[in-house]
């Protein structure tokens, strides 16, 4: 702080502290005076708890816009992402955004200034550079600089951080499926019927949790969900009726009066915060068409009527297709199944009746298992159905801990080399995306010789922070074990967004094919991993006890695909360096724990200036160590980083556990 | 989204305690001035988007408290922000001698891209000046920077002080785009990696 105080004479507290130091001298007064006047002074220099208050409301007030702006650049990059992905030419002999071909009939090829690749006079933007000479770029390099200019990347050499859109991570689904429309129609008779209604639902909630998000895009998906939404607004009449119960019971107030006419009740339009309910068609008509149905073509009726809308449309209209199968895995769960086939056999009127007892019924089952929330997705379209994998996540924000029970998988079909006798011996690997693979990799046991697999299994992810629910999507393959590495069984991936803290969400889907993972690239390579750190200001040792609990999900930087971590901890500035201290090495993991604990003895307002580095390295013998990532607290710091020094100081004598994201941008001043 | 904007320009107001940042911001920004002093605590923002070119530019104006016991806080603001107004008050001498301890202190904390300019603020009351016009250009050309007198309460300059700022901050944007030729990407991700391997050598040295 003192850097000033020379220049300006303006300081309040060091002139009348020293003219009151002098006073004391003259009045005789003891040394004990001094330190005590020293005391309040570096009390006065701190902040008071309301300034603080007022600081941090500031802060957050930034960060709401920070996130805006991050959400924004998320978008930029998202379009030029497309752009680049929807380029097919090679860029030699052909345009490279458009692919036509240059030669004596075509059009002559002119050469982007960025990238340097032919580009026909469609695809290239003429414009101008600061000094008025003319300059032909591509479109995507033409792109890529406006997104340079956009998100400030420009001032600050290099992106800055972004989210990007939430519906990407869905968008990694669909055109997976949506990309085959006839597929389909083709699985109608190769899938088990019972299953396609419990997609159904399943599908339309999950287009529902991303609903707000595709609202606000100016994609092809809203003129869908809008069209939706007027049908919705057709059944007003009952909606109205129930929409003051429908917050806290959704159960009930579909089941009981909503969606009588269930033409497609387009639930994923509605926004509700549970569609189950309207998966029951209730009309008579309705229902014997859709039982009916149920054996035999299920999702058939959404892909023929508009293949090229894959899995939107789907949702809509199957979800007047009847539910049967459910995880039986919560109360709730068999409830609905019950009721749902209810629905199916008996007539209106009776069935109503019915329906309000089972609704009472479902309050109190409701009531009871508040904290559980059920989903099931899908993925009908593949040719052949690759099985279905029932399996719940719980997210526990208090333990930053992501748990996955698996519970079975049914009807597998391996597409490729399936075993001679015809089974499998399935099991499931989970991995994070994005993030490198072997960081996140979790692996279920193995259950032989079967296509119908029970594991029950949990697999828990430690370190998994609330902002990693926005970013991440957890991957689910199925895979066939071999005596030689593995078969492709199926896959599935749940955008961890839909995940609400401490509640328990089932999902039973239909596996996916594989799907490539190189869109995550980009990403991987800024992934470092994370750090568990505790904070103790012990007031009465005037020390910091800094403790290294453990890390996740490191990047790998040996040819093995590990690391042999240890964290540096570093109190700076400090010109002696005295305050550097390290862990010890833990060999070839990803996932070190150290429990470690180092103490600095430092006076508070001191340590309120002080900056904590934390970094992470790669031990390699003979070798200088590889920087991993590091982190840095401080007054200096941003989110949970300021936050965490913020309640260190704030509250003394606690212990204060928090995650932090390893950069790989904090520098450390030497290593 | 409320409203929609094609650049994000994030400005700082520095200067001493009192020399009228807050007032200029809140003129700029509310267009209405208050002359009952409250002194800034810690740091603040203010948004306004304005356009330039027929491109709309939203400005993030961070208000730094002039205070010393908020330094620490103020300083890390230093970092982010791609222009900066250093504020004097033209009847408050000293608050016109620390401008160099202010240019000092952006020159440790600051980007080195970053665009600065000089407000000498409080020029309606011209009776009670303490420094001149003159002096205040005369340091401006110094440092070669751009030099403005505004009134907060008259609202004189205050406009035209962002507008010529955003405008500067843009030219120097724009020209450092068509310099850094083949795709600015990877420009960026060189410069982190030439960081590292002079670190590796340091370190080699003590080892040796």
């Amino acid at each position: 702080m003192g850097e000033f105080t020379s220049g300006g004479g303006i300081d309040h507290w060091v002139v009348p502290n020293d003219r009151q130091l002098a006073l004391r001298a003259r009045l005789g007064t003891g040394w004990s005076v001094h330190t005590h006047k020293l005391q309040t002074f570096h009390k006065n220099q701190q902040l008071s708890v309301e300034e603080q208050e007022q600081i941090l409301n500031v802060i957050r007030r930034a960060e709401r816009l920070e996130l805006m702006e991050q959400e924004r650049i998320g978008r930029l990059v998202e379009r030029l992402e497309n752009m680049k992905k929807n380029a097919i030419g090679s860029g030699d002999s052909q345009c490279v955004l458009c692919g036509d071909t240059f030669g004596m009939l075509g059009a002559s090829p002119t050469y982007c200034e960025d990238c340097g690749k032919a580009v026909c006079t469609k695809c290239g933007v003429d414009t101008f550079n600061s000094h008025h000479q003319p300059l032909w770029l591509c479109k995507i390099c033409s792109e890529k600089r406006e997104l340079w200019k956009r998100s400030g990347a420009w001032f600050f050499k290099g992106l800055p951080r972004y989210i990007m859109p939430k519906k990407k991570t869905e968008l990694d689904k669909v055109p997976g499926r949506g990309g085959h429309p006839g597929q389909g129609q083709r699985s109608r008779t190769g899938s088990p019927a019972p299953q396609y209604n419990t997609w159904t639902r399943g599908r339309v909630q999950y287009g529902e949790s991303t609903d707000e998000q595709e609202s606000s895009e100016s994609s092809d998906d809203e003129i869908n969900i809008s069209k939706r939404k007027v049908r919705r607004q057709q059944d007003s009449e009952s909606e109205s009726e129930m929409s003051t119960t429908s917050d806290f019971r959704p159960w009930a107030s579909r089941g009981s009066m909503g969606t009588v006419e269930s033409d497609s009740v387009s639930i994923a339009s509605s926004g509700r915060p549970n569609p189950l309910m309207a998966s029951r068609p209730l009309s008579d008509s309705k229902t014997s068409l859709d039982s009916g149905q149920l054996p035999s073509s299920g999702q058939g009726t959404g892909q023929g009527s508009l293949p090229s809308e894959g899995p939107r449309v789907q949702e809509s209209q199957d979800s007047t297709v009847s539910d049967s199968e459910r995880s039986a895995t919560s109360g709730v769960g068999s409830f609905s199944r019950g009721n749902s086939l209810q629905s199916a056999d008996t007539g209106s009127i009776k069935e109503k009746h019915e329906e309000e007892a089972d609704i009472d019924d479902a309050f109190t089952k409701y009531g009871k298992h508040e904290g559980e929330d059920e989903d099931q997705l899908s993925s009908p379209e593949s040719d052949v159905s690759l099985g279905t994998l029932e399996f719940s996540l719980m997210y526990d924000s208090m333990g930053n801990a992501l748990h996955c029970t698996l519970i079975r998988a049914r009807n597998l079909k391996a597409l490729k080399a399936m075993d001679s006798n015809g089974l499998s011996d399935p099991y499931v690997k989970l991995h994070l995306l994005p993030g490198a693979s072997k960081s996140t990799k979790l692996r279920s046991r193995t259950i032989h010789k079967t296509l119908n697999p029970e594991w029950n299994e949990t697999l828990t992810y430690h370190g998994v922070i609330e902002e990693d629910l926005q970013r991440k999507t957890l991957r689910l393959s199925v895979l066939d074990e071999d005596a030689f590495g593995y078969d492709f069984i199926g896959e599935t991936r749940v955008p961890l967004k839909c995940l609400k803290p401490h509640q328990l969400k089932n999902f039973n889907v239909y596996l996916d094919r594989q799907m490539p993972l190189e869109k995550d690239d980009d990403l991987v390579a800024h992934e470092r991993g994370k750090i568990l750190v505790s904070l103790t200001y012990k007031a009465s040792k005037q020390s910091l006890l800094v403790g290294i609990v453990r890390c996740v999900q490191l990047a790998p930087m040996d040819s093995n695909g590990f690391s042999d971590p240890y964290v540096k901890v570093y109190l700076k500035p400090d010109k002696e360096k005295k305050s550097k201290q390290k862990t010890t090495v833990k060999k070839k993991t990803l996932n070190p724990e150290y429990n470690e604990e180092f103490l600095y003895e430092i006076p508070k307002h001191e340590l309120a200036q002080k900056t904590l580095e934390l970094t992470v390295w790669d031990k390699d013998i003979g070798r200088h160590s590889d920087y991993i990532g590091g982190v840095q607290l401080g007054i200096t710091a941003k989110g949970t980083r300021l936050k965490h020094w913020f309640e260190t100081l704030k509250y003394p004598d606690k212990k204060h556990e928090y995650w932090h994201i390893l950069s790989a941008d904090v520098v450390p001043d030497s290593p | 989204m409320a409203k929609t904007y094609d650049y994000l320009f994030k400005l700082l107001l520095i200067g001493d305690s009192g020399v009228g940042k807050t007032c200029v911001l809140f003129r700029f920004s509310e267009d209405a001035f208050n002359s009952t002093f409250i002194s800034t605590i810690g740091i603040d923002f203010k948004i306004r988007t304005i356009e330039l070119d027929g491109k709309k530019i939203k400005l993030q104006i961070w208000d730094t408290a002039g205070q010393e016991r908020f330094r620490t806080i103020t300083t890390a603001y230093y970092r982010g922000a791609m222009g900066i107004m250093l504020v004097y008050d033209i009847t408050n001498q000293k608050s016109f001698e620390n401008i160099r301890n202010w240019i000092r202190n952006i020159e440790e904390h600051a980007s080195q891209d970053v665009e600065k300019m000089v407000l000498g603020n409080k020029c309606d009351m011209n009776d009670r000046r303490q420094v001149s016009e003159d002096k205040g250009k005369q340091l401006a050309i110094e440092y070669g920077i751009k030099f403005m007198e505004t009134s907060a309460k008259n609202s004189i300059n205050v406009e035209n002080a962002f507008f010529t700022l955003a405008r500067d901050i843009k030219a120097k944007m724009d020209r450092k785009l068509e310099s850094s030729s083949p795709s600015g990407k990877s420009g960026g991700q060189k410069l982190v990696k030439e960081e590292k391997p002079s670190d590796k050598r340091r370190w080699r040295c003590v080892i040796l």
